[in-house]
């Protein structure tokens, strides 16, 4: 048995950590593209997220394109779907569209109704009471069910404007749910056998107060929102957790250390910043380093006009210059110059 | 001459009386050079600017065109211009002071906050002004001002004050001229401009309105002699010209007293000059033309983008010492070389600097008449010799400790080889030179993946480290070996692929016996010089003949679902070699590297890869149409399941149509209906690649491919089964149209049954029908597109990420920090391990950490 090879697995002083995890998040890039080329034609492969879902968020966008939250459930109803259902049929949301055949407007008496849906009405658990009661309440109107299971609503008014904007506000009012929330539906964990509810949208300020979810386990892929809620160490865990996902969704191996640094970048001033110019580029310290990036003209007659100074102290200052640069072996200094042990020899 | 090392940049605005002091020469003349093709004194060429032709001497400071870098001038504005791309900074200032009494409009409570903000900021770290763009609050300032209308020191009512790109100032309805707007910022104060962000030793605004202009030297904007004889000069001069034309004529339309207008004209038109001088993309104004009609690049278009001075020049050099020829494999050359040709090597050199030490051997190397031969000699004092016949003897003679030969490249030397693009490190790496014949470069296949490299003509550059510290960082490194592992995730990513797998899997099969000589010509590849011991009649087994290429005592197991592989001291002893074992991501290389060290596994890689190449040969691995032909069995079942899977598929729509088909969870009907549908055609490939696996003799060269990691089993199934499912990058299944809602005319209307939506039953041997046919065309086409789409997206993600992140790096307390402190992470990545070694922290910590 041969003796066992001391094998470091620290890092060392001066890795340039920033620039391999740059390199290794943006050369998979273009391994996604071609990687899917090879494979053209089987279906299974071939996904919509990807590359757009990385810029996404590097871009740090302010809404997601796709939002989404799944919502954990305490005790009871994570076992129970009826009781799971119950509480998603609190998140769902549901506006007028959604329960209506159609809008009428009546104008010579100032009355709008709305024709609900029975179907639609009954698969959100809702009465046409209900929708009215709700309507009353929220938009301050005087809205009723009549007898044949419709809803209207007396606008008190006889102008012609004003009724048809109050029908084109309804149309888009909330009979129900969290506002955001989109689409909410239950669904059983494949690993536990647990219920929880996953939803097409998301608004975790507002889910939050509602009996019965496991707030601790709250989880939305909007980076902005989680911020808001839940504070900045929350976004960075969401960033970090939704790069990890979107390269192992592709079949792409990344260490997690990599997307780590990425999101704590981001995230290390204390707010939201994009990779990019308007972000943590744009806020560089060095002049040079921004002008050659991008808007080189702008950066530098700023500089110019308020007499900053370039102190030389990155990579791409140092590098325009033809100076050693400030990484790796570059940060490796004599502690004693040649010079002056010469001049101790002498004395 | 030693040149100064810079520690600092400070960015300025010149006052006129720093431009006079810094021309060497007033220029009053609008033209290049005379009848003679000398330059004018005065002009724009003047020989005191210095000089491009060889012959002419620099008039001041007596260089010639090599070593006089050159020196400015100036030109004299009769009227002021304003420097347009400053537009918005004047524009600030002006709306930012008063108009009579040109104080800042802040009364002294809140000027006193703001200097508190700014004492705050000048007491950081660094002891100087943070140069961040978001510390500039003049925006939040301006937005503070310009609801003031009364300036709380002298109570001036303010006049409207109105910015129009580029260069136009009105106060109220009155355009403000140049020197009008001059002389109210020459009276803004010094702690005022403080206050504003300005520093107001080096940035005093009044140099914003321009009434001398900084000519840069002739070097700058060199002119060109086209093979005709004549001179062609460049865009700078030419927008010099016209701005010294217009000058000139203003100047005498004011000394004959022509009217206001013409003055202001012409005064207009001087300043039309000057703006695109400075930027002739200036928004708001045509873009000065040259005669040909092409715009003109002045100076804003030559710092600009990815061709600009800095993107092009700056941040990426031309470098000597570097070759780049087209790539070619050599499977028995070690992973870590690369064959250099001859050629080449002859004229590529390494430097051999001359000590007391190594005197003896330099005056051998310099003497000698054959390759490797010094090329030149590097005096002490920098004076570079090229020897020749005529002044070798000399040079041996005068050779003494301090002189560096350069002499001609030879195997063993330290080289950098990349592959463009440069996506990640890896992309470069160092090699060990092997000088050969032939035109190509050659690497080992082993090391291709790292480059992503390939053989189809495929170019590489090769670039020489020229000092001892280069040398040293090169071989300690950035060495083949020491790549192996990737910093993405720590998977080893040289190894041996696609023929090299298929070799040892034929080599290590249970039954694989060779005789005397077969192993003794595999082993001599590898230079063993050892023979296994022998098996039954005289033969050897294969799974011996791979284990002597194993260092010596290695011990390793890799149980998973398909393989069961069992190294025991040093010892193959259950298991045939396969894609898991070697390829990329295996745990092998981890075992070898923990126990024996890099070096080790450089050299096991490198006789692997030889000898591997040499069991493919040795066995032969062919294919023809006939394997890819399937039994009648098979053919059978296969159309069984085909059936089996339309049946399935029919009874869906049957049971969708009839309301029964229960949805699955948060799905409407529909969606359901062509999840299930997908599920089934996705199920119905799947059984067909198992039915093929298991249906094939394990000789069949096609499956061997599959199972050893040639390819996989969906590539076989593609040829021999049916295709299954076409997609395009959008997902789901194939669709198109609107109201008759089909892919192609030879289907029914709003059909979703299999073969209308892109299921293709066909095989590649046999051939597709034409609807087959449009359908796989179909998603080709898309993945085509969506490549071209997604390239540059990409690229511009990475160069977006590294010019984010570029200055991270770990400091001495583990910390991550960029280039002015701020910590970004208290620990590199949570625990300080280095992503290329995780795998190695595992076995430290015991399995199952």
């Amino acid at each position: 048995m041969a003796k066992k090879i001391d094998i470091s697995t620290k890092v060392q002083q001066g890795e340039p950590v920033g620039v391999i995890a740059a390199q290794s998040i943006g050369e998979p890039g273009t391994q996604m593209i071609l990687k899917t080329f090879h494979f053209a034609g089987i279906a299974a492969t071939i996904t919509t997220s990807g590359l757009p879902r990385i810029v996404e968020l590097l871009d740090a966008k302010k809404i997601p394109t796709t939002p989404f939250s799944s919502i954990y459930l305490m005790d009871e109803a994570k076992k129970d779907f009826v009781k799971a259902d119950q509480i998603a049929k609190k998140i769902n949301e549901v506006r007028v569209n959604d329960i209506s055949r159609r809008i009428l407007e009546n104008f010579s008496n100032g009355k709008i109704r709305i024709v609900l849906d029975k179907q639609a009405l009954e698969a959100v658990d809702l009465t046409p009471s209900q929708v009215a009661a709700r309507i009353s309440k929220a938009y301050e109107l005087d809205a009723a069910a009549t007898p044949e299971g419709n809803v209207e609503i007396s606008t008190h008014t006889k102008v012609l404007k004003d009724i048809r904007s109050i029908s084109v506000k309804l149309m888009h009012a909330l009979v129900s749910g969290v506002a955001g929330a989109g689409k909410a539906v239950v669904t059983q964990s494949k690993t536990t056998g647990e219920f929880y509810i996953e939803s097409a949208g998301s608004n975790i300020e507002l889910m939050l107060p509602i009996d019965g979810i496991d707030k601790a386990k709250i989880y939305t892929n909007d980076v902005f929102e989680m911020y808001k809620v839940l504070g900045i160490e929350a976004a960075r865990n969401v960033l970090a957790k939704e790069l990890k996902e979107t390269f192992d969704g592709q079949g792409i191996n990344i260490n997690e250390r990599h997307v780590l640094l990425v999101a704590d970048a981001m995230t290390s001033r204390g707010h939201i910043e994009s990779i990019g110019r308007h972000g943590l580029v744009g806020s560089k310290e060095s002049v040079f380093a921004r002008a050659a990036f991008e808007e080189t003209v702008k950066h530098l007659i700023n500089a110019a006009a308020f007499g900053e100074t370039d102190f030389m102290r990155g990579v791409t200052e140092n590098i325009l210059v033809g100076k050693q640069i400030p990484l790796g072996t570059g940060v490796v200094k004599l502690a004693v110059k040649k010079q002056d042990v010469e001049k101790k020899s002498k004395k | 001459m030693q040149a100064e090392i810079i520690n600092n940049i400070k960015f300025g605005i010149f006052s006129p009386e720093q431009i006079k002091k810094l021309s060497v020469a007033k220029l009053t003349v609008p033209d290049t050079y005379n009848e003679d093709g000398y330059p004018i004194d005065g002009g724009l060429l003047d020989q005191r600017l210095g000089v491009i032709d060889p012959g002419l001497v620099c008039k001041t400071c007596g260089g010639r065109n090599k070593n006089c870098p050159g020196h400015f001038g100036h030109i004299e504005l009769v009227r002021p211009a304003i420097h347009s791309e400053f537009g918005k900074i004047i524009n600030m200032l002006l709306q930012a002071t008063c108009q009579k009494c040109h104080r800042i409009l802040l009364n002294n409570d809140q000027i006193a906050s703001f200097k508190s903000e700014i004492d705050a900021e000048l007491t950081t770290e660094s002891g100087a002004k943070e140069n961040s763009a978001d510390s500039h609050s003049e925006a939040a300032l301006l937005k503070k001002v310009k609801s003031i209308k009364k300036c709380p020191h002298c109570e001036a009512v303010q006049e409207k004050l109105k910015y129009s790109m580029p260069t136009y100032f009105y106060m109220g309805e009155r355009r403000l001229k140049p020197d009008e707007i001059r002389d109210m910022l020459m009276k803004i104060s010094d702690s005022d401009l403080l206050l504003l962000g300005i520093d107001p030793r080096t940035s005093r605004p009044e140099g914003l309105i321009l009434d001398t202009l900084l000519v840069p030297p002739v070097g700058v904007r060199p002119s060109i002699t086209l093979e005709t004889g004549e001179r062609s000069e460049d865009d700078l001069t030419h927008k010099l010209v016209d701005i010294m034309r217009i000058n000139q004529r203003l100047e005498q339309n004011i000394n004959a007293g022509a009217p206001q207008i013409i003055i202001d004209d012409l005064w207009e038109l001087l300043q039309y000059h000057v703006t695109t001088y400075f930027n002739n993309e200036t928004s708001g104004i045509p873009p000065a033309r040259h005669r040909s009609g092409r715009a003109l690049k002045t100076i804003a278009q030559r710092l600009k983008g990815k061709e600009g001075r800095f993107r092009y020049n700056l941040s990426g050099k031309r470098v000597n010492y570097s070759a780049r020829t087209v790539i070619s494999v050599d499977p028995f050359i070690d992973i870590d070389e690369v064959g250099i040709p001859r050629s080449i090597a002859e004229k590529m050199t390494v430097p051999f600097y001359v000590t007391e030490w190594n005197f003896e051997a330099a005056k051998a190397l310099l003497e000698r008449t054959e390759y490797p031969v010094v090329v030149n000699v590097i005096m002490p004092d920098g004076k570079r010799k090229r020897i020749l016949e005529t002044n070798k003897e000399d040079l041996v003679k005068e050779l003494k400790a301090g002189y560096i030969l350069e002499r001609q490249l030879q195997d063993g030397d330290i080289t950098l080889f990349n592959r463009q693009p440069s996506l990640h490190r890896i992309s470069i790496m160092a090699h060990r030179a092997r000088i050969m014949g032939g035109k190509t470069f050659r690497i080992n296949y082993c090391s291709t993946t790292p480059y992503n490299a390939d053989f189809d003509g495929d170019e590489m550059n090769l670039h020489i480290p020229q000092t001892l510290e280069a040398q040293a960082e090169a071989r300690y490194l950035m060495l083949v070996a020491e790549q192996i592992f990737s910093p993405k995730n720590g998977d080893a990513v040289i190894t041996n692929g696609e023929d090299g797998v298929v070799g040892f899997h034929l080599l290590t099969q249970d039954d694989a016996l060779l005789t005397k000589d077969e192993v003794a010509y595999l082993l001599g590849i590898a230079g063993v010089r050892e023979m296994p011991k022998e098996a039954k009649g005289g033969m050897y087994r294969g799974k011996d003949v791979f284990s002597l290429l194993l260092p010596k005592g290695l011990n390793y197991e890799l149980t998973t679902k398909k393989e069961h592989f069992v190294i025991k001291n040093g010892q193959l002893i259950e298991g045939t070699v396969t894609k898991a074992i070697f390829g990329q991501g295996n745990t092998m290389f981890v075992k070898i590297v923990s126990d024996f060290g890099f070096e080790a596994l450089r050299k096991f890689l490198s006789n692997a890869s030889r000898v591997a190449d040499a069991c493919a040969t040795f066995y032969g691995v062919s294919i023809g149409v006939k394997d890819y032909l399937t039994s009648e069995e098979v053919t059978r079942q296969k159309e069984k399941l085909i059936a089996d899977t339309d049946t399935k598929v029919h009874d869906l729509i049957i049971s969708y149509k009839n309301g029964k088909l229960e949805p699955l969870l948060g799905y409407t009907l529909r969606q359901s209906l062509e999840r299930m549908i997908t599920a089934e055609l996705d199920m119905a490939r799947e059984s067909a690649g198992n039915m093929l696996a298991s249906h094939t003799d394990k000789k069949n060269s096609a499956m061997l491919m599959s199972i050893s990691g040639k390819g996989n089993i969906v590539q076989f199934a593609q040829m021999s089964m049916f295709l299954g499912q076409q997609a395009p990058m959008s997902g789901g299944r194939i669709k198109r149209g609107y109201y008759t809602k089909r892919v192609v005319p030879h289907v029914e209307p709003k059909s979703i049954l299999p073969r209308a939506r892109g299921f293709v039953t066909s095989n590649f041997s046999a051939g597709l029908t034409p609807v087959e046919m449009m359908m796989h065309a179909i998603g080709a086409r898309s993945s085509v597109i969506h490549k071209g789409l997604l390239t540059p997206k990409s690229g511009y993600l990475q160069r977006r990420l590294a010019n984010a992140m570029q200055d991270y790096c770990v400091y001495s307390d583990g910390s991550v920090r960029d280039v002015s402190n701020n910590i970004i992470q208290t620990v590199y990545g949570g625990d300080g391990v280095e992503p290329t070694r995780v795998r190695f922290a595992k076995t430290e910590l015991g399995e199952g950490d």
